[in-house]
């Protein structure tokens, strides 16, 4: 190594070590700093909390939402009206799908859903019995709240789900009387799915946790850089250091190793926090997690530079990174599922290195991919990171000397 | 004597506005040349060109015989820089701060540490020196901020306004401060808006306006020169009385007054 290259390096860990000295004095920064993944993961370990697969043929149902209230009409009063009412009421208690409460008739229920008391109605007309002892098929019916899509969609699939059990039910019920030497399950269901998990136990966080890792590593980057470059701009710092004889792209690694660590040490947490209150588990090896860590920082940190060189003060910089930031955390498929985009956003999200960062921790933590299987990954924060910052030192450079 | 500081045709213009035009400048070694002008008459501009911080867009010049666009890194080693906005973290305490700057300059061990033990004293700070530099006063932190610019033993040290906002005895130590380091035989450049303090303090004065030098010499014959007892009237004989930083020129109070 020669003596100009170790120089450098000399003077890049000294300036990471006083952006680290200059952010651990701060000690309001800090607590924030501490307690934001700690809000982050409890705010969405109740919005996603942790749940099993639900499966109507095994008798299995799972909810992340528990005791959805819901009516109940029955509008029938026959024997095998109440018989369903009843066990309806049953499984929605065993398992804390619904919360049911029992109307007379449809019109009282549909009130209680207009002023939001009730997120369905599931009715039993009249005939029902009627018609299932005449040997005919009968009919449930189920309105739903259509204000809320997401949870309507939710409140109907899962009260199909209790109704698909009670139907099977009086299905095998009806082989048995109708016939004593076949075995009513192999007639009711001759083939039950059972989902299996990949590896391990499925657990929602094992998705999201790795996500928000990588989000806050860019983030962290990104809002830091801002942060610590216009600040020294602005209260003349930079200046200090511009006029020190030393080179350019020191200053601008050594900034970025800063925040490589400060993103790394709150995803950490985040994973900290997964672990023990969420149940997430490593599959993958320890050191690429890391390896995948620091790619995703340094693969936006160069666009980070770019941008809070060129703006003037700390509000613009703050705002050119929100600019920045709030597209691709929706984009990369970290909160919503990529599959859920049209197309050409989801060929969008590809070209963001937030994908290819929350992806190649995915694949490493949840799913114990080794180096071959994120190799693809791997390449492309690689390349970002050699191109955004081959591209950052320079611009850098000549803003400085403006 | 020998010159350390030589400009030639120095221009700096940022769009249209030409902050600094064709300035043709020499500084002198072991002097303190004081170096004033009105408000945005571009004596910042042509400080930050001096100290390789802001390149120039025609011109050339040399500091200490190096050119400051293509031999700036040996320029940078030898000169130190007071801004007029403190170069100073305020999160960390004196002791940081110093040895931050120092190890800029690669500075290390018992080397760095004997010279920051040394600064400190000599700005009385010994006591305060692992105290945060946000809690220090005005003067405390300027006192703090000259000998940073210094850490590194600088042959020719830039000063913008090193004493605005002072009180009258961080005024008077800051002055003395000046002056010693001045005697340890450091070019020094100095702007300043104190007429009084670039009197008593500069071998030469440099007067710049609207972006030209329109006056270089000593105090004492400027003063003669322009028949005046002070150098504040001969620099508002040089400059003119009209506010430059205004968008209308205004008529000074005093003469209103006179008038009605």
């Amino acid at each position: 190594m020669t003596n100009s290259l170790k120089e450098d390096l000399r003077i890049t860990v000294r300036i990471a070590h006083k952006d680290l000295l200059d952010f651990w004095k701060a000690k309001m920064l800090v607590v924030t700093f501490t307690i934001m993944p700690l809000v982050w993961m409890a705010m969405f370990g109740f919005m996603y909390p942790q749940t099993g697969s639900s499966n109507p043929y095994s008798g299995k149902i799972s909810t992340p939402y528990r005791n959805i209230p819901i009516a109940l009409v029955d509008e029938d009063c026959g024997r095998l009206a109440l018989q369903v009412a009843s066990q309806f009421k049953e499984i929605a208690s065993s398992t804390g799908l619904f919360s049911v409460r029992d109307f007379s008739n449809f019109d009282s229920a549909r009130e209680k859903i207009v002023s939001g008391d009730v997120k369905g109605v599931v009715v039993i007309p009249a005939g029902f019995s009627e018609a299932l002892t005449s040997n005919r098929s009968a009919t449930i019916n189920v309105v739903v709240d259509d204000a809320n899509p997401q949870l309507a969609s939710l409140t109907y699939q899962e009260a199909i789900m209790v109704l698909r059990m009670i139907s099977d039910g009086i299905r095998r019920a009806t082989i048995t009387r109708l016939s004593n030497t076949v075995d009513p399950l192999f007639i009711s269901d001759p083939v039950s799915v059972e989902r299996k998990p990949l590896i391990g136990t499925t657990n929602t966080f094992q998705f999201l946790a790795p996500g928000f890792m990588a989000l806050v590593l860019i983030n962290g980057a990104l809002a830091g850089l801002a942060a610590t470059v216009t600040r020294e701009k602005e209260q003349g710092t930079m200046d200090g250091i511009l006029i020190a004889p030393i080179s350019r792209t020191s200053i601008v690694i050594g900034k970025v190793i800063a925040q490589t660590v400060r993103g790394t040490m709150q995803a950490l947490m985040i994973l900290v926090i997964s672990m023990v209150f969420f149940g997430v588990r490593i599959y993958g090896s320890p050191t690429l997690m890391l390896l995948v860590m620091f790619l995703g920082v340094a693969s936006f940190s160069g666009v980070g530079v770019i941008a809070t060189s060129m703006a003037q003060e700390q509000e613009t910089a703050m705002m050119l990174m929100m600019m920045l930031n709030i597209p691709m955390t929706f984009l990369s498929g970290i909160v919503v599922p990529m599959e859920q985009m049209p197309d050409w956003l989801q060929t969008i999200g590809k070209t963001l290195p937030l994908y290819y960062a929350a992806d190649g921790l995915r694949k490493v933590i949840a799913l114990g991919a080794d180096f071959a299987m994120i190799s693809w990954d791997v390449a492309i924060l690689s390349m970002y990171a050699l191109v955004t910052l081959s591209l950052a030192i320079p611009i850098f450079r000549r803003v400085m000397s403006r | 004597m020998e010159t350390v500081i030589q400009t030639h045709g120095l221009t700096k213009r940022f769009g249209d506005l030409t902050a600094v035009d064709h300035i043709d400048l020499s500084v002198m070694k072991g002097e303190i040349f004081g170096f004033l002008g009105p408000n945005g008459a571009g004596k910042t501009t042509a400080m930050r060109m001096l100290s390789t911080l802001s390149k120039p867009t025609e011109g050339t010049a040399t500091v200490g015989g190096y050119d400051i666009v293509t031999q700036a890194e040996q320029v940078r080693k030898i000169i130190g820089m007071v801004a007029e906005k403190l170069i100073l973290y305020p999160r960390l305490s004196g002791v940081e701060n110093l040895e931050f700057f120092g190890r800029l300059y690669g500075m290390k061990g018992d080397i760095l540490n004997s010279r920051v033990d040394e600064l400190l004293r000599m700005v009385r700070l010994e006591r305060f020196k692992d105290m945060p530099v946000g809690g220090y006063s005005s003067g405390m932190r300027q006192r703090l901020n000259i000998v940073r610019g210094v850490i590194h033993d600088p042959e020719i040290v830039f000063m913008d306004e090193p004493t605005v906002l002072l009180d009258p005895q961080s005024t008077s130590f800051v002055r003395d401060l000046i002056r010693d380091l001045n005697e340890e035989g450091k070019t020094i450049v100095l702007t300043t808006h104190i007429m009084d303090e670039a009197d008593r303090l500069s071998d030469t004065i440099g007067i710049i306006d609207h972006g030209k030098i329109i006056a270089v010499d000593s105090p004492r014959s400027l003063r003669e020169k322009h028949h005046c007892e002070a150098l504040e009237d001969v620099f508002l004989e040089l400059t003119g009385r009209a506010l430059r930083d205004s968008a209308t020129p205004i008529v000074p109070m005093r003469r209103v007054v006179g008038r009605s």
